[in-house]
């Protein structure tokens, strides 16, 4: 009889505890943290474990009049898409997320956004700048970095505006869905200018040795290189044109050149490459959960040890989405919360969180350039806001 | 691809300067592609020779040489230990750990039917790449030495140093290992065990021990390539795989009888590739090697230059 009413204790104990402490509301991803990726994979799961962390120490998120926390689950792709793919079926049907966080890379969330698609959960992912990602007329997948096709708009009125200005250009790119959209919107763009295109040449995302193009831009006497292409590419190439001593006038990456590790790796061997990103911290971003994307900034590094850039900003405004879109539909219903996002419209430490009907976001990247190891802001939509160093010098000569 | 390939000579024919510019880049990528197949040549030996003597698919061969990468790279960026000089230890280092793998793991599946030993090294590459981004974590290295970006101009070509200075090591490696195994006594113990393992226990060799030393010489040869690759290229945990399917290329085309035959391999690869990359575009070089792998094994599915295994 003790131990009867002991358990009957127990049990109402237990109902109490869970009356008191409601289930969490479950955002759910499945993210690079081994492979090939997992350099910039990272980037997603730390970001979106810092935004969680601090949205919970805040309180949590507003439903109505009761304050529910969230609690996040990354499973790890280890870089392979077909394996995402079944996490994220996983994630809806065992794990029972409410709603998705997207893996990095566009390919992924390609393939990815297929399953919220098909349950009709939301899913909001920073890491697919694609345009494939958003012509597909999908009403749930919502992208956090700008549309890839206009990467290389500020870099090339930025080129215009140089003295004296480039005349030729070569456009090289990776062969998977983020870097063939970047470089068919530079053609584009490029086509519309009086610079000339005299090598535009795809290669394969498996690409370590660029001798033999830099060889062939060596013999066209090219003014201007721009690269779409992975931070691993990228290295390499930097480095066998310091090799073969070719440096043209300008040259400009689409990664790389915003993060840390990047830098690091090449030493002063990094200097002078161009570049872009769609957020550089600043106090004038304002956030009402982090303060500002200074504040952010130096809390994020102080946790990982290393800077954040877009990426990870772009993963915490994905949650921070999130939490928005839920306060203002005021339930966890997928369809209210989807409906909910396409209306969002506030400020971060991201910047304008807005989405255009295709459901990306139309952030203008900042030109930017490493200039004595430092990432140096050089061009935006409003002009220049720092002073390029053009020509890049011979090799010999730095 | 013929559209991609007539359209590519078009846009050729369209900028070209002219003749003497057009054979200068021949030259110069033709130049690029033999010191590429040098460093391929050398990442090959030690899959060669665990395939030939042991009888072992090495499909960890790639991860050794990532694992020799980064011996290098921390000597290099914590004692500043140049890479070049620094090689042997590196090698000394990774023939340790090819020994103990052998005479603790890999001697226990020396009699086991082949497949058996490609399962095992895939699950120990997959083992040592997340060991090493455990370790090292997943930032991309480089081993940079001042000199790392120096070349000078032969012939009209443009030489980069290391490339020069890695094409140089991987020649040396490639006689060496021919000497050893041809003239050594250990080395031709090795022979002896891989052709006859009954005669040559008759004659007082611990075939042990021997498979130990090959395996431990097979780590030393990847550490060796594992520098010229940190110099040359980046290192990340997950370089392996993309190395070891290179070196398996190079392994059938020389066939595993001589090592100087790896160096024809890792040369046909290189050369391949650039020339490829520049007259078809880098998206068909793999296209272009493995086609012309896949017709020669079914012309002479003995290899180019001998037996494959």
């Amino acid at each position: 009889m003790k131990r009867m009413s002991l358990s009957l204790l127990a049990a109402m104990g237990l109902f109490a505890a869970q009356a008191v402490f409601a289930a969490p509301i479950e955002l759910g991803a499945s993210v690079q943290k081994t492979g090939s990726f997992a350099n910039t994979g990272r980037y997603y799961a730390d970001g979106y474990q810092f935004a969680v962390d601090k949205i919970n120490e805040k309180g949590g998120v507003k439903i109505g009049d009761k304050q529910e926390k969230l609690h996040l689950t990354i499973l790890d792709n280890q870089s392979d898409v077909n394996l995402s793919v079944r996490q994220y079926v996983q994630l809806l049907t065992q794990n029972k997320v409410n709603f998705l966080l997207g893996p990095f890379a566009s390919n992924f969330a390609l393939a990815d956004s297929a399953i919220s698609e098909k349950y009709q959960i939301p899913m909001i992912q920073g890491g697919g700048a694609s345009d494939q990602i958003f012509n597909r007329g999908f009403k749930y997948v919502f992208g956090t970095l700008p549309p890839a096709s206009a990467y290389f708009q500020t870099t090339v009125d930025a080129m215009m505006k140089l003295d004296p200005a480039p005349k030729t250009v070569a456009l090289l790119y990776a062969d998977d869905s983020f870097d063939v959209s970047v470089a068919e919107g530079a053609h584009k763009i490029l086509a519309k200018t009086p610079l000339k295109i005299v090598i535009e040449q795809k290669y394969s995302s498996e690409t370590s040795d660029f001798n033999s193009l830099l060889a062939l831009i060596k013999s066209k006497n090219v003014d201007a290189i721009l690269v779409a292409g992975h931070e691993t590419e990228i290295l390499n190439f930097i480095r066998q044109a310091k090799a073969l001593d070719i440096s043209p006038k300008f040259y400009s990456f689409t990664v790389g050149v915003s993060t840390a590790d990047f830098r690091k790796a090449l030493g002063s061997d990094a200097d002078y490459a161009f570049g872009m990103t769609s957020w550089l911290p600043s106090s004038s971003l304002k956030d009402d959960y982090f303060g500002d994307g200074m504040q952010f900034a130096e809390e994020y590094r102080k946790r990982f040890g290393y800077e954040p850039d877009y990426h990870s900003a772009s993963a915490v405004a994905d949650v921070l989405a999130f939490v928005k879109a839920i306060e203002k539909a005021g339930s966890l219903d997928p369809k209210a919360v989807r409906n909910a996002i396409v209306n969002l419209d506030f400020n971060s430490l991201y910047g304008q969180i807005h989405f255009n009907a295709q459901g990306q976001l139309e952030l203008p990247q900042t030109v930017i350039q490493i200039q004595n190891g430092k990432v140096v802001p050089i061009y935006n939509a409003k002009g220049f806001i720092g002073k390029p160093q053009y020509p890049m010098p011979a090799w010999k000569q730095r | 691809m013929r559209k991609a390939l007539l359209e590519n000579l078009n846009i050729r024919c369209r900028h070209g300067n002219s003749g003497k510019y057009k054979m200068i880049l021949l030259w110069q990528v033709l130049v690029n592609g033999v010191l590429l197949g040098g460093i391929y040549a050398a990442m090959a030996l030690g899959l060669v020779l665990a395939w030939g003597v042991l009888h072992i698919v090495n499909v960890a061969h790639g991860a050794l040489i990532m694992l020799g990468a980064y011996v290098s790279y921390y000597l290099f960026t914590f004692i500043g230990l140049d890479p070049f000089a620094g090689m042997p230890l590196s090698m000394i280092v990774m023939f340790g750990f090819g020994y103990l793998l052998q005479l603790y793991l890999l001697n226990f599946m020396i009699k086991a039917p082949m497949f058996n030993t490609l399962l095992l090294t895939f699950g120990l590459a997959v083992i040592f790449a997340n060991l090493a981004q455990f370790a090292f974590s997943a930032d991309f290295r480089i081993i940079n030495p001042v000199y790392a970006g120096d070349n000078f101009v032969w012939l009209g070509a443009t030489i980069p140093l290391v490339r020069i200075l890695a094409f140089g090591v991987a020649m040396t490696l490639t006689l060496f290992l021919w000497a050893f195994l041809t003239y050594a006594r250990y080395g031709r113990a090795i022979r002896a065990t891989a052709q006859n393992l009954v005669a040559a226990r008759l004659y007082g060799i611990n075939p042990r021990k021997i498979y130990a030393m090959t395996f431990g010489i097979v780590g030393a040869f990847a550490a060796a390539s594992g520098v010229l690759y940190g110099v040359v290229w980046q290192i990340n945990p997950y370089i392996g795989s993309n190395l070891t399917a290179k070196s398996f290329a190079i392994a059938i085309i020389g066939g595993l009888q001589n090592p100087l035959y790896v160096i024809v391999g890792g040369l046909f690869l290189g050369i391949i590739e650039s020339l490829s990359s520049l007259y078809l575009g880098p998206t068909y070089s793999d296209l272009v090697f493995f086609g012309i792998l896949v017709l020669i094994l079914i012309v002479r599915p003995t290899g180019l230059l001998g037996k494959t295994a």
